[in-house]
């Protein structure tokens, strides 16, 4: 088979080894706490669901954006599970509709 | 056949040095030259067809047919493994023909994981959607209820020992993408230790959640069709509970069983720092799997 071998250059291996892994997981250690506590402290109802909806997004798009390394793949890439993200959409949009109006 | 090696080509190079890592890349054959590499098997259409099989079984309620679908199944999926532990990891970006393309190449098998990735956000958005719309008709004022209230957060489940679990998927979150950069860095010790961490963690969310099942369905007597009796809570919650957190379950199971084959064929020294994709597209499921578990944390045990 015909190959070719292309050699990388120092740059972007040392850029690879400064990806914020531990940061990230820092960050979602000390979410995950703020979440039960905010659990715990018994707030109004809708406050502590938008507050919790709102942590959960926070460490759902770290974990994807640097675990799955979405934020160093070809920006399209992101298309793929936006495009997934506007089904789902649609489907809250109808749930909520058909649960509002039965 | 007649090759155009032009501008593209060497764009493409580019940016496979941007993206790191030493990588090979498939170059189309000059005209009498046959020695292409061959990346075709056929297990994954064995296993198709046992999974067919077994569909057929599951919807004709014809037992000894499903049996027949796993057997193939299982066969299809021991004959792709063992093929796949004899060779190489490598990412396959396909022929590389000067074709003008707008878009940056990734591997095909990541391309498609991202893609599978995608139809499991709408699946379980189904199962989440589902039991929300149930929720909403229990808990709405002036809308008809099915029997009950839902149940407040933490006044069946446990929630302290499942924020315990969570942060237990989130420490295997960050070792497998540790065993992924310990690869990168042809570090194998470390990538071995890293993915073993990962396994480990991922059993220990799933007996933690075993035992939690447990004391569940037996001890408190949150069952498929009953809540707990003199909870006063709708009989709906425990089906829906047992079946978002379930699915979300089989799935850790799926990627600890990816896991210990990864794991497997690195200690046997199956990866390299050129050749491990497999780890790569294991750790995308893994994080997703922490992703709806994020989601499920919230939406089940705290909301």
């Amino acid at each position: 088979m015909a190959t070719a071998t292309v050699t990388e250059t120092a740059g972007p291996l040392a850029a690879a080894r400064k990806r914020p892994y531990v940061l990230v997981f820092a960050i979602l250690a000390v979410v995950t706490l703020v979440e039960l506590s905010v659990y715990s402290l018994g707030l109004p109802r809708l406050g502590t669901i938008a507050i919790l909806v709102i942590l959960a997004t926070i460490k759902a798009s770290l974990v994807v954006a640097y675990y799955m390394h979405l934020r160093y793949e070809p920006r399209w890439i992101a298309l793929i599970p936006l495009g997934g993200l506007a089904l789902v959409a649609v489907l809250v949009a109808a749930l909520t509709s058909t649960s509002a109006h039965p | 056949m007649q090759i155009r090696i032009g501008k593209t080509e060497e764009v493409i190079a580019a940016r496979i040095i941007h993206d790191g890592g030493t990588r090979r890349m498939a170059h189309p054959e000059p005209a009498g030259e046959e020695e292409e590499e061959h990346h075709g098997s056929p297990w994954p259409v064995i296993i198709a067809v046992g999974m067919g099989v077994g569909y057929v079984g599951i919807v004709s309620a014809s037992i000894p047919m499903l049996l027949v679908g796993l057997v193939i199944f299982a066969g299809g999926a021991g004959g792709w493994i063992h093929q796949d532990m004899q060779r190489a990891s490598s990412a396959f970006y396909g022929l590389a023909t000067a074709v003008e393309s707008r878009f940056p190449r990734v591997s095909a098998r990541k391309l498609g994981m991202w893609l599978f990735l995608a139809t499991e956000i709408m699946f379980f958005s189904a199962i989440i959607g589902s039991s929300f719309t149930l929720r909403l008709r229990t808990g709405t004022p002036g809308l008809p209820t099915f029997g009950g209230p839902w149940a407040t957060p933490g006044q069946i489940l446990n929630v302290p020992l499942t924020g315990l679990n969570t942060f237990i998927l989130i420490c295997s979150s960050l070792t497998m993408v540790e065993a992924l950069a310990a690869i990168e860095r042809d570090d194998k010790v470390k990538h071995r230790i890293f993915l073993l961490a990962t396994l480990l963690l991922g059993i220990t969310f799933l007996s933690i959640q075993a035992f939690e099942y447990q004391k569940l369905y037996f001890g408190d007597g949150l069952t498929f069709t009953h809540a707990p009796i003199g909870s006063g809570v709708n009989p709906l919650y425990g089906p829906t509970f047992y079946a978002q957190t379930g699915v979300h379950g089989s799935h850790v199971t799926a990627g600890v069983l990816a896991l210990a084959y990864v794991t497997r064929k690195a200690f046997k020294g199956g990866f390299t720092k050129e050749n491990h994709e497999a780890v790569e597209l294991v750790g995308l499921y893994w994080h997703f799997v922490d992703v709806v578990w994020i989601f499920l944390f919230t939406i089940v045990y705290l909301i």
